[in-house]
């Protein structure tokens, strides 16, 4: 089963994603008029920013399973797309309770009028997956519109060993090079490997610093 | 990340030629503007509501146009300051390109009346005396050298700052010079405008996007009635005033048998130095003895209008023709100036023999060969370029040459000077044939091509329902060469228009759709539209007349549709400007402006609906004059397409 995997570290902040998600889940589809209708269309995708500045993170539901929104819906709003393995809100059974915001461990939904339905009660919006979408055969918005593949669409096994690949890929061109001899300067592959460590450790240490300096 | 592929060629280009040279492309791998612009989708949704601003270093910043996110810049701007701040910007790079190109014109032209040159001379002395006499510098008794001399510092002097408007303001109806000075937008010196455009989007500086937009209109108007008109006006003194003449349009202008050199870009300065060149019979001996038949120019985009205009040059094809014209494997070289030349024609080129010869110092590739321009070697210069064209021909691989089709007859060649010929030397014929009826009106549809237009379909369908409905077509640049290509320039096309335009037309032997020139010469527009004002006495503003640009893409095609709707000419784009993002910029250049300057801009993809919304615009206008006028809601879409 295909999904969404998001490759953090690749994000730029671009949100182009939710501009795409907005788009998507509105009545005319056309970015150039999307934004004017009522009720506004929402984003169901959301790039938080990071700890340091220049760093962004597009954040969606995962699709759990079980999904604890799906357990705890006291009006059964919530389903599975068996099919597609998606988490669905239907908004015109939704109560506007919360209860899923509560338990979600992602805090991936929002609360909003949508223009489906009743089109004027707030009721709960999170990612459907883009369902219509890929049922035709097509990737969700989001990933369609990524163009740093920060969010890639496809199976999760095959996703993960693709990342693997690339690290053993970098690891291997490091050490080879070590071993030949050619990385006598500081510049070289080991270097540029250690400072990308050194760096991305920094992150966490002054995670606290907003604003705090450069990666 | 994923790419949309555009699989169907009918959907990318209603051209012959050019679907059946994209199939090659595609076939031999070569990448062409289509692949990029699928590679690109989806684009940028705040860049193409125009609410992303990357002015300043405390940014880059956009607004939410959703709303739960931010809804001013860092500095504050909100989406009315930065939509307007971007349009602002557009318009003078716009306005800048047409300008610099009138620059080049008029220091070749001064260079030429100092003597500096060689391979110019001024070619129409009567247009010479004309324009300095209109300009006010004496010609009695005076030799040709001392008025132009005295002409080129006078337009030099429209570049700077010491005056308060430019010299060829006083062509527009009074009611309008009056109205621009009301608004203050009245253009005072061509680089002075773009300038203060740059001054005034710097951050903290114009926070009022109303007062952006004002002065967007008089950096258009630089353009317009300044650096663009300058360019076709000195063109003509030095290259000749275009009159009528047939030639032929596609890629079947390529011969296989011949040296093809295409001419690309937008500057006639050097191209026309070019065809001096490719008959000296030194060379045409040495494409001989290198087995070709000849030498054979063509031209692509507006250097390509230039010299179709005044030299019946044959024209290979239209902006989006550029990386297919390299494709047909028959080109041994593409020279090019300036503007709309695509940075891939040097890889595209690389697949094939074709030389790339980049000639202005301003437009270098990597990958092409440069030879810098000289006006006062400018003989020596088309020589050294036409051999390197000719010397590149053994090198063609004579099992790639696929030229796709056989050429299409136009006709070309209708200045401002030729029409009113045509007319009698007044304009009062067609002002009698709209008085009556004959003719509903005349529309400009001018414009560029952009790959997300169907090429060609655009500017054909619109230009077709407009002579089929008695309204005659005035086209230029990329325009003209898709209506070129579809065989609707010719007298012969008369038959596809409406009664009354068709009677016109075969009076007085010319095609209902007329071609006036390069993208520059939209100024003949103005300067026709100007002629049948002030011989009616009324504004530009309440004649019959609409502009289009059906599949507009660059800023130069901005600058324009600006100035033509700031001088009272109503304007339907084809494409989406990024304005959407602020309902306030939206709202007052389509609606606002109306009360403003008497015109306003309108949007709609579909040329049928265009056709309908410049067909009521026009039945409006006749209305308000007291002609005869049909109930602008009677008239509704084809009902195939409705």
């Amino acid at each position: 089963m295909k999904l969404v995997f998001v490759n953090p570290e690749r994000c730029i902040g671009c949100l182009q994603c939710e501009f795409a998600c907005a788009v998507e889940h509105s009545t005319s589809r056309s970015g150039a008029t999307a934004w004017t209708e009522k009720p506004t269309p929402h984003t169901r995708v959301h790039v938080e920013p990071g700890p340091v500045m220049g760093t962004a993170f597009p954040s969606r539901c995962r699709h759990c399973d079980p999904a604890p929104c799906q357990q705890v819906c006291p009006t059964s709003a919530i389903t599975r797309d068996k099919e597609q393995n998606l988490v669905l809100v239907d908004p015109e059974t939704c109560i506007n309770c919360a209860m899923c915001a509560m338990v979600c461990p992602f805090d991936a939904l929002t609360f909003h009028p949508v223009a489906v339905g009743t089109g004027e009660r707030t009721v709960a919006v999170k990612c459907d997956g883009c369902v219509d979408r890929v049922r035709r055969g097509e990737s969700p918005a989001c990933v369609e519109a990524c163009k740093v593949d920060a969010l890639v669409f496809g199976e999760l096994n095959d996703l993960v060993a693709q990342g693997r690949l690339h690290e053993s890929g970098t690891v291997l061109a490091a050490v080879t090079a070590a071993e030949a001899g050619q990385d006598a300067v500081a510049d070289g592959p080991v270097a540029a490997w250690r400072s990308w460590g050194a760096a991305a450790s920094r992150v966490e240490s002054s995670a606290t610093t907003v604003g705090g300096g450069s990666r | 990340m994923s790419t949309r592929e555009f699989k169907d060629v009918r959907a990318l280009s209603i051209a012959s030629d050019a679907q059946q040279m994209i199939e090659v492309a595609r076939a031999e791998r070569v990448e062409t503007v289509w692949d990029r612009l699928a590679a690109q989708q989806p684009q940028c949704g705040f860049c193409s509501l125009g609410v992303s601003c990357r002015n300043c270093a405390m940014g880059p910043c956009r607004i939410d146009p959703f709303g739960a996110g931010p809804q001013k810049g860092v500095c504050g701007a909100d989406a009315d300051v930065i939509v307007a701040r971007n349009l602002g910007r557009t318009i003078a790079a716009g306005s800048s390109a047409h300008s610099d190109h009138g620059r080049d014109i008029l220091e070749v032209f001064a260079a030429t009346a100092h003597g500096e040159t060689n391979g110019y001379r001024i070619t129409d002395e009567a247009k010479l005396m004309r324009l300095a006499g209109e300009l006010g510098v004496a010609t009695e008794g005076r030799t040709t050298t001392a008025v132009a001399v005295e002409l080129a510092d006078l337009l030099m002097e429209n570049y700077g700052t010491r005056r308060t408007a430019l010299s060829f303001v006083e062509r527009s109806p009074k009611v309008r010079q009056e109205l621009w000075d009301r608004l203050g937008v009245t253009p005072r010196g061509i680089d002075r405008e773009s300038v203060e455009m740059l001054h005034r989007t710097h951050m903290g500086v114009d926070n009022d996007y109303v007062n952006i937009l004002l002065h967007g209109l008089r950096t258009s108007l630089a353009d317009g009635w300044g650096g663009s008109m300058i360019a076709t006006e000195l063109s003509d003194i030095l290259f000749g005033t275009p009159s009528p003449v047939v030639s032929t349009v596609n890629l079947g202008t390529l011969k296989p048998e011949m040296v093809n050199i295409a001419l690309h870009g937008h500057n006639p300065m050097l191209s026309d130095v070019i065809v001096q060149a490719a008959e000296d019979p030194e060379l045409v001996a040495l494409a001989h003895e290198l087995g070709a038949d000849g030498i054979n120019l063509v031209g692509l985009c507006c250097t390509g209008n230039e010299l179709l205009m005044r030299r019946g040059v044959p024209m290979a094809g239209n902006h989006l023709m550029q990386e297919l014209a390299i494709t047909t494997g028959a080109l041994e070289a593409m020279v090019v100036d300036y503007q709309c030349i695509m940075p891939s024609v040097t890889d595209v080129a690389k697949c094939y023999h074709t030389v790339v010869i980049s000639t202005s110092d301003k437009a270098k590739f990597p990958g092409a060969v440069h030879i810098s321009f000289d006006p006062g070697r400018g003989i020596e210069i088309g020589k050294d370029i036409v051999r390197r064209a000719v010397e590149a021909f053994p090198n063609r691989n004579p099992s790639r040459v696929r030229i796709p089709v056989e050429p299409v007859q136009l006709m070309a060649g209708f200045s401002v000077e030729a029409i009113l010929g045509a007319l009698g030397g007044t304009p009062a014929p067609l002002v009698e044939a709209i008085a009556d009826g004959r003719i509903r009106g005349a529309v400009g549809v001018v414009g560029c091509n952009n790959p997300k237009v169907t090429q060609d379909y655009g500017h054909v369908t619109l230009t077709r329902r407009l002579i089929e409905n008695d309204i005659l077509v005035l086209v230029t640049g990329c325009s003209a060469v898709a209506n070129g290509k579809a065989g609707q320039m010719m007298p012969a096309a008369a038959a596809m228009a409406g009664p009354g335009l068709r009677a016109t037309c075969e009076a007085l032997g010319i095609p209902p759709v007329l071609h006036m020139g390069s993208c520059v010469d939209n100024t003949r527009i103005l300067v026709l539209a100007a002629a049948l004002a002030n011989h009616l006495g009324v504004d530009i503003s309440q004649l019959p007349l609409a502009g289009a640009a059906p599949e507009w893409y660059s800023e130069k095609a901005v600058a324009i549709g600006t100035y033509v709707v700031a001088s009272g000419i109503t304007t339907v784009l084809g494409v989406e400007p990024p304005i959407f993002g602020s309902s306030n910029v939206t709202g007052l250049l389509a609606g606002g402006l109306d009360d403003v300057v008497g015109a306003r801009f309108a949007v709609e993809a579909d040329p049928e609906r265009a056709a309908v919304i410049i067909r009521r615009h026009l039945e409006a206008k006749r209305a308000a004059l007291g002609l005869t006028a049909l109930d602008p809601d009677a008239i509704q879409l084809p009902v195939a397409t409705a």
